[in-house]
């Protein structure tokens, strides 16, 4: 079985400093696996890598076995890869319901001439997407549900993430990246969200989730498989024992003992 | 029930009655202290309107009710407008100009409200849809009617030709661009001598429907018009035109995206949004609408020259947005009106017409951005 996706000594140099340098990477359908590293150490421009935000430099992505490096993100994002942001970039001034139905873009395909002149086809899409939209929201959350005509940017921190991840969602994605869901939750906000990504994963059996975190509760109770980066390169991978008792983990978290300087 | 209901409506056609006798009353007066005294009266009812919360719930709820019987009102009572501005040409001439002005902002609507892309190449699309059927018409008597499809078509490819190269920047560098096309597009049809240079094109011949030339008199139930009410019932019908289709757009996926696009385009494009191509899409709708205008104004007016279609006029329409309320159609519509109709009243003021615009965008963008009448969250019906 070919795994769904898959980077060969994948590198981005800006400049002189190589910010991701020959990472080898795969995801399997159904996995879910944790990306974690000090902070600098190349995730976020890792998942800008895969999107398409970024050209690498060197190395290449293959997903469901075609390769991706040079496509445009929105032609990934097609392909259904879908991402939610670490300062999370919601469409502030839309509703959460708007949000949502954006994120179903890729689904469908009316165009202009279709909104003027081809209503009936236009409503029963616009139909269509508010009714999955309502129902992903119902299953992330009532208070979203009862607001979904509230202004996305008045919403806390909390919900903002959770209409992020059904927005992502909302594309039926083969595999979803999560940039650091749960910065600035609090730990019951945390735990919930948790919940969600499980609920995510029972739903939707076969998607591919790579999660990034600092919060390593949740990678060890989320991730069936972590990859360590640090200044760019993969220095570990493996299950979340593993990497927990391996030395150039603590090393990189925690720095060196200096041993030789006492010498 | 019925009796209730039509006892609302009544309500409903008085106070629009009411605001539309003052409308009416506003335009006939030409003394400055007057035309003053009637602007402090709106802002005052602007203000009540604010505070007062009851009275605001209570008539907003009665429109919302009485959709049609709002809408028909509205519709049948600026119908009779040219009846009764019947002996002040001039008048007519104002309200077919703010309608021209309102397909514009209309069109601007698309790319600075929706897509928030600043294109100060309005002016160049209207000129381009002028130009293009006044020298069909007069050259090749190609008649007016043809003459408005063929200027939006040909002012709509000159907007994906300026879309292509805007495409490869972004935020003020765009605007530049837009600028600098404008420029260009007003030096070109200065100096071509197939445009007739700085001279412009005159005798450009007015159009004719069913053997009626919109240069005689209107004759309806027995009032003689002005031949300007010609004109303002065509422009009430393409101002019609252009409502229902920005309002349509604005309700569909292309709308959504087009505010996607706004909000923030690395998270569209994280969607499967193909934002160059929405952007040059707004850019063709825009110009289209740009140059309908442009064709109307040219036979309306019988002569055109590049000075109609200097700079001055892209801000004119970009202020027009601005104060009338962003994405919101309605809110740019009474945009353009305001603007197109307070100058003429103010006419002693000529002199400082652009600085009254900076102030007008200056002080939008301090206290309200979102315009007089903000946009509002889409509601779906379940």
């Amino acid at each position: 079985m070919s795994s769904l996706l898959e980077t060969n000594k994948l590198t981005i140099h800006f400049g002189g400093l190589a910010a991701v340098n020959e990472v080898d990477f795969t995801i399997d359908q159904g996995e879910t696996v944790g990306l974690i590293g000090p902070n600098g150490s190349g995730k976020t421009t890792f998942f800008n890598l895969l999107t398409g935000i970024y050209k690498p430099t060197g190395g290449e992505i293959r997903y469901c076995g075609k390769n991706m490096v040079g496509l445009p993100t929105f032609k990934i994002a097609k392909q259904g890869v879908a991402r939610t942001f670490q300062n999370n970039r919601l469409f502030l001034n839309l509703s959460v319901l708007d949000n949502v139905l954006i994120g179903m873009h890729p689904q469908q395909d009316s165009n202009w001439f279709d909104a003027i002149f081809r209503r009936s086809y236009v409503e029963r899409e616009i139909e269509q997407g508010v009714e999955k939209g309502l129902e992903l929201l119902s299953q992330f959350s009532e208070g979203l549900l009862t607001n979904c005509y509230q202004r996305a940017g008045d919403l806390p921190q909390a919900d903002r993430r959770k209409v992020e991840i059904c927005r992502a969602l909302a594309s039926n994605p083969k595999l979803l990246l999560l940039d650091e869901p749960s910065a600035g939750m609090s730990p019951a906000e945390t735990e919930e969200l948790m919940e969600d990504i499980r609920k995510v994963r029972q739903k939707v059996g076969e998607i591919g989730i790579i999660i990034i975190e600092h919060d390593m509760a949740v990678i060890r109770k989320v991730a069936d498989r972590v990859i360590v980066l640090n200044y760019g390169r993969k220095i570990a991978e493996g299950t979340f024992h593993e990497i927990s008792d391996n030395e150039l983990v603590l090393e990189a978290y925690l720095g060196r003992e200096e041993k030789d300087a006492q010498a | 029930m019925l009796p209730r209901t039509i006892g609302r409506a009544v309500i409903l056609l008085a106070v629009e009655a009411f605001f539309f006798i003052l409308f009416a009353a506003f335009m006939k007066t030409d003394e400055t202290g007057k035309v003053i005294a009637f602007l402090l009266f709106f802002i005052g009812l602007g203000v009540m309107f604010k505070k007062w919360e009851k009275a605001r719930l209570t008539l907003t709820g009665l429109f919302k009710e009485l959709k049609i019987v709002a809408g028909a009102g509205f519709v049948a009572m600026l119908l009779t407008l040219p009846f009764i501005f019947q002996a002040s040409p001039y008048l007519i001439h104002i309200c077919v100009m703010a309608g021209l002005f309102a397909i514009l902002a209309l069109g601007l609507n698309f790319q600075l409200g929706s897509t928030n892309v600043v294109n100060f190449a309005t002016a160049a699309s209207y000129g381009i849809g002028a130009y293009a059927s006044a020298l069909l018409a007069v050259h090749f008597h190609i008649s007016f009617w043809l003459g408005l499809l063929v200027g939006g078509s040909l002012a709509s490819i000159f907007g994906l030709l300026l879309g292509i190269p805007c495409m490869k920047t972004k935020d003020y560098y765009l605007s530049l661009v837009t600028i600098a096309f404008g420029l260009i597009v007003y030096i070109l049809l200065n100096n071509f001598s197939w445009t007739g240079g700085p001279n412009g094109i005159p005798n450009i011949p007015p159009p004719s429907l069913f053997g009626h030339s919109f240069k005689e008199p209107l004759s309806l139930f027995g009032y003689q018009l002005p031949f300007q009410s010609n004109y303002y019932y065509l422009i009430f019908l393409l101002v019609g035109g252009s409502l229902f289709v920005a309002h349509r757009l604005h309700h569909s996926r292309v709308g959504l995206t087009w505010n996607a696009i706004r909000e923030d385009e690395i998270a569209a494009r994280c969607h499967g949004i193909d934002v160059t191509w929405y952007k040059i899409l707004a850019f063709c709708i825009d110009a289209f609408f740009g140059g309908v205008a442009g064709t109307v104004y040219s036979h309306y007016i019988g002569f055109i020259s590049p000075e109609n279609f200097a700079f001055i006029v892209s801000v004119v329409v970009v202020t027009m947005v601005i104060l009338g309320g962003m994405d919101n159609v309605f809110g740019v519509i009474i945009g353009a009106i305001l603007l197109t109709i307070l100058p003429e009243k103010f006419r002693a003021f000529e002199d400082f017409r652009v600085l009254i615009y900076g102030l007008i965008v200056v002080t939008m963008l301090m206290f309200r951005p979102q315009g007089l009448f903000p946009q509002k969250m889409r509601i779906y019906k379940k």
